[in-house]
């Protein structure tokens, strides 16, 4: 019987359990036509946790070791909370415009995928790592699709399609990782990461490992698992890709660092060279296949896939720098890419697709968005005096003195293939002329309009002032390997 | 008055930046408030250079007014600022250049807010980066001086296309080769491929000088393997030298001078590219004695190239912005060139080839920009005889003419003279005599240029008369400019002591392992 001490490493997530109730309680009580106010709650409860986090102390551990507390999983609820937070807020118009009778379902979903990504990274324990994958990814799927039964005039063409990849791919790459992980299991005898740790290296729990890592690739959208990431960012609602892009990534690297630093500890070497690889395609692949793209949001979904390979870049330099500057750098990339998707749908609220042509003339008719999607693409691309810069640099100065000069050069140049197609999309916000000779300014509403702006602080105060961040993250990763800090 | 007095370099690097952020609040309407707002910031900037170089003690010499903020302890990264004899003269140059910038660009009306914002960005990242002592942040203010430019360029560019000629006249078709947009992507990634070789640099020092700082004096005093020096060095010349137009990385700079905005190639061809010449000297050169040491020759070999190639393309240019570009090119070779010898008068020639290059290039780009405004055209064949309706700008042409084909009494000469005498004391004392020659050719296009857009009949000549001089404040840049080339020009030791001061400091370190490499087998 688990005492309320026992207990404690789970207050956040306990904490965002009964958020969920109340919502739910709330909106079954909430008259129609006053729905909307759902969003703004959730949004309110979820900054409300983030808050909280500041103030509980979840050291320890509980249910016998299978679950931590501390402070990285800690960062990681944060990055979760604030990312949900934000996606909650840019999504109150979207979703009152175009599901106005099934906004809390909207809200509701999008809980119980957070409570998966704010239980992953302390899960240690192989059960507990696969339910919270699941409860993270199941809402997804359904959330990615949820415009379909609203296809009235052809604008949500897409949303079936988008939900259904996700859905599918996630399924398939769940089962690969189950099959590694029955290797491992079968192998070891144990389900908990510490014990599986001590085992001996033999051929087949080395292939057990390979596959529970690629499998895991899904969730953050690397390579080979990328496919679904162009299509179901295209189809669904765009305040929710804001959500998808990042939130699920920041829980995916949390497992991911979880599986390699610690189950696969003293085999790591074994591994390493399939995240190197993965780091390496994933670069290639989402840089190369950004460049041709006239939809932002598949332009966007590729950049997301070669982000993806540089934050794996902080996995295979390893150690508590290299961790520690992951960390750092999915921080930076979550403001980062949830404002460049809200400015995107601020830009064009009526549809799910936004090609170039929607962009061109921004900077005419909202000098403020432009100059603020300006300044995602630029932080983005690794630019300096925004985060993105700082998250690339820290990942490259882990990964140079792991050795690996080489693959900061590589990622170095690819940056600035990057960069070609970012300033396509500035270039269409600054130098394109709108299609029509009229400037008609673009009306942003003020919840969308708060988002925005607090990811636009995020991004250019952790540019200017990063010490406070980067040392968060270093302590976090410290702690998580157990070394002095 | 002793906070200024204290904090005098923070507020020279920030001031631009901050009337940047000044400019977000003004009214879309008020034009002529965010001017004053630019000029207030460019004003600060020139005025506190002024200072530090009046203040600069010559007797101690080395770094003064040291100013140190902790920006990332764990990582030893710190915004250390402090100034030497070098950074002195450049701190001048560039707020001489934006000083002037802003009132060539008085006129400008639209966007004429981001405009300025984005120029008093780069204008700060400029003077940081000559004064900053921090490895780290002085490749930051580099990106921030390198970035703006894409905007700038792409909104703001002049529309010239370059006729499709050639063999390749089908691919010059294809990305609109001469448009600005065109010219803005290729500066920019050209640039940034640069500052990716850098960044490696950067670690490898870092790492292999094992104190976990980033000072510019620890790292320039830690010594480095043989090895790393000799791949290191070749990466940061290409990424440095990519800024400072060195063969064959130069091909950005005549297409994105020649798009480019008045005030923005002034600045440009003016301070921008001394930042990569600049880079190689005090990155490279100080920091990787023994791999500047054994790459010299090649460095030397090299800038003669440029100086040749820079003047006989000029020569062949038809567009007026074009000839400028790669006269620009081609004196960024001297300063290169001045660097290679690894002497004292070639060190001090280059620095000062940077200043002087720097005013004449602004000048000859402040001019060009008032011809094309009258104009309405840079094809050199399709002017003539201008001179009779703008005797003025016809004369500060000349003046910048003067001053680029090197004619003592004016700043030019100076620093080719100290150049051509460091390359005649240097090991390789014949690169002298294709500098001489770049020189001549120099000569040969400048005065060309004055005699086909100013004087004799050109085929318009009967239709010139709307055409007129200089007026209200399109003199600022003019006069500022054209009395600095003369007074740096007949007394040179304003700058060249100050200039001397720093060299006489740092190179002996790096001749000396040069002689010792000369000597080994």
């Amino acid at each position: 019987m688990p005492t309320a001490d026992d207990l404690r490493p789970l207050a956040v997530d306990l904490a965002l359990l009964g958020a969920t109730l109340m919502l739910f309680a709330v909106d079954l009580g909430l008259p129609h036509g006053r729905k909307r106010w759902l969003g703004v709650l959730s949004s309110a409860l979820l900054a409300g946790l983030f808050v909280l986090t500041f103030f509980v102390d979840t050291e320890g551990s509980a249910f016998g070791g299978s679950y931590v507390g501390g402070a990285w999983p800690l960062l990681f609820k944060r990055i979760a909370l604030a990312a949900g937070a934000l996606a909650a807020l840019g999504s109150v118009d979207h979703v009152d415009r175009h599901f106005p009778t099934r906004q809390g379902e909207f809200y509701l979903l999008m809980m119980f995928s957070l409570m998966g990504m704010t239980l992953l990274p302390g899960a240690r324990d192989l059960l507990l790592f696969v339910v919270a994958f699941e409860m993270m990814g199941i809402p997804l799927a359904m959330m990615a699709s949820y415009a379909k039964t609203e296809d009235l005039k052809g604008v949500h063409r897409h949303a079936a399609e988008a939900g259904l990849k996700l859905y599918l791919i996630s399924a398939v790459s769940t089962a690969i990782t189950l099959f590694g992980l029955s290797y491992v299991y079968g192998l070891t005898g144990s389900t908990r990461l510490d014990v599986i740790a001590q085992a001996p290296l033999s051929p087949l729990l080395g292939v057990g490992m390979m596959l529970t890592v690629a499998g895991m690739s899904f969730k953050v959208g690397a390579v080979p698992f990328h496919m679904w990431v162009p299509d179901t960012y295209q189809g669904a609602p765009t305040p929710f890709v804001a959500f998808l892009s990042v939130a699920p990534k920041a829980s995916g690297f949390a497992a991911m660092t979880a599986m390699l630093l610690v189950a696969f500890k003293n085999n790591r070497e074994q591994v390493l060279s399939v995240v190197l690889l993965m780091s390496l395609a994933s670069i290639t692949i989402g840089n190369l296949l950004a460049l041709p793209q006239k939809d932002v949001k598949r332009l966007l979904a590729y950049s997301g896939i070669a982000q993806v390979g540089y934050m794996l870049i902080g996995l295979v330099a390893g150690g508590s720098y290299g961790v520690g500057m992951l960390l750092f750098f999915v921080s930076g990339y979550v403001a980062t890419n949830m404002g460049a998707f809200l400015v995107l749908e601020a830009i064009a609220p009526q549809r799910t697709g936004i090609t170039l042509d929607d962009v061109k003339g921004l900077s005419r008719r909202s000098p403020w968005l432009a100059a603020a999607l300006l300044l995602f693409l630029l932080s983005l691309a690794g630019i300096p005096f925004v985060v993105g810069f700082w998250g690339k640099l820290m990942v490259f100065m882990a990964a140079y003195q792991a050795g690996y000069g080489w693959l900061v050069l590589f990622g170095a140049l690819m940056a600035i293939v990057s960069l070609w197609y970012y300033l396509q999309v500035a270039r269409a916000a600054y130098m394109g002329d709108a299609p029509t000779e009229e400037v008609v300014p673009v009306k942003v509403t003020p919840t969308l309009a708060t988002a925005i702006a607090v990811c636009l602080t995020l991004v250019l105060g952790m540019g200017a002032y990063p010490r406070p961040f980067i040392e968060q993250a270093s302590a976090a990763a410290r702690s998580f390997l157990g070394e002095a800090p | 008055m002793s906070f200024i007095n204290d904090h005098l370099l923070s507020i020279i690097v920030a001031a631009p930046a901050v009337a940047a952020v000044l400019l977000l609040i003004v009214d879309d309407e008020a034009r002529l408030t965010m001017r004053f707002i630019s000029l207030i910031g460019a004003t600060v900037s020139l005025a506190g250079s002024i200072q530090v170089a009046l203040t600069y003690g010559m007797a101690q010499g080395g770094l003064q007014r040291p100013e140190k903020y902790p920006l990332v302890p764990s990582l030893g990264i710190d915004l250390s600022l402090a100034v030497d004899g070098w950074g002195v003269s450049l701190l001048l140059l560039t707020g001489i250049i934006i000083f002037a910038g802003v009132w060539a660009t008085w006129t400008l009306t639209d966007r004429a807010r981001e405009f300025y914002i984005l120029l008093l960005l780069l204008v700060s990242g400029v003077l940081g980066v000559f004064v900053c002592q921090d490895l780290f942040i002085f490749f930051l203010f580099y990106e921030i001086a390198v970035l703006p430019m894409y905007l700038l360029i792409g909104i703001w560019g002049s529309r010239g296309k370059v006729a499709a000629d050639g063999p390749f006249a089908f691919v010059w078709k294809r990305f609109d080769v001469g448009g600005r947009e065109y010219a803005a992507m290729k500066l920019t990634l050209m640039l940034l491929v640069g500052s990716a070789a850098i960044l490696v640099v950067i670690f490898a020092m870092y790492f292999s000088a094992g104190g976990r700082t980033f000072d510019l004096t620890v790292l320039g005093h830690a010594s480095y393997p043989r090895q790393m020096q000799l791949w290191a060095f070749p990466l940061l010349w290409l990424g440095f030298g990519s800024l400072a137009g060195v063969f064959p990385f130069h091909t950005w700079s005549p297409d994105g001078h020649a798009a480019a905005p008045t005030a923005v190639s002034m600045l440009h061809a003016g301070v921008l590219m001394k930042l990569g010449a600049f880079g190689v000297i005090r990155i490279g050169m100080m920091m990787l004695p023994e791999g500047a040491a054994y790459w010299a020759p090649y460095v030397g070999g090299v800038a003669v190239i440029n100086v040749l190639y820079g003047a006989i393309s000029a020569m062949s240019q038809k567009d007026l912005k074009y000839v400028i570009a790669y006269s620009s090119v081609s004196h960024m070779g001297v300063v290169m060139l001045g660097a290679a010898t690894l002497t004292v008068d070639g060190w001090n020639g280059a620095i000062y080839q940077m200043f002087a290059h720097g005013m004449m290039t602004g000048l000859f780009f402040a001019l060009v920009g008032l011809v094309y405004d009258r104009a309405h055209t840079r094809w050199v064949p399709s002017m003539g005889g201008f001179a009779k309706e703008m005797p003025w700008v016809a004369s500060f042409f000349v003046l910048a003419c003067l001053s680029s084909l090197g004619l003592p009494g004016l700043a030019g000469f100076v620093a080719e003279f100290l150049v051509f005498l460091g390359a005649w004391q240097s090991t390789h004392w014949w690169w002298a005599l294709p500098g001489i020659v770049g020189a001549w050719v120099t000569a040969v296009y400048v005065l060309r240029a004055v005699r086909d857009i100013f004087f004799g009949e050109g085929p318009r000549s009967k239709e010139i008369h709307h055409l007129h001089d200089a007026h209200g404040t399109e003199w600022g840049a003019l006069w500022v400019l054209g009395i600095g080339l003369v007074v740096f020009g007949s007394y040179p030791r304003l700058i060249l002591d100050f200039i001397h001061l720093a060299t006489n400091e740092y190179l002996p370190r790096v001749a000396s392992i040069a002689a010792q490499l000369a000597q080994a087998p």
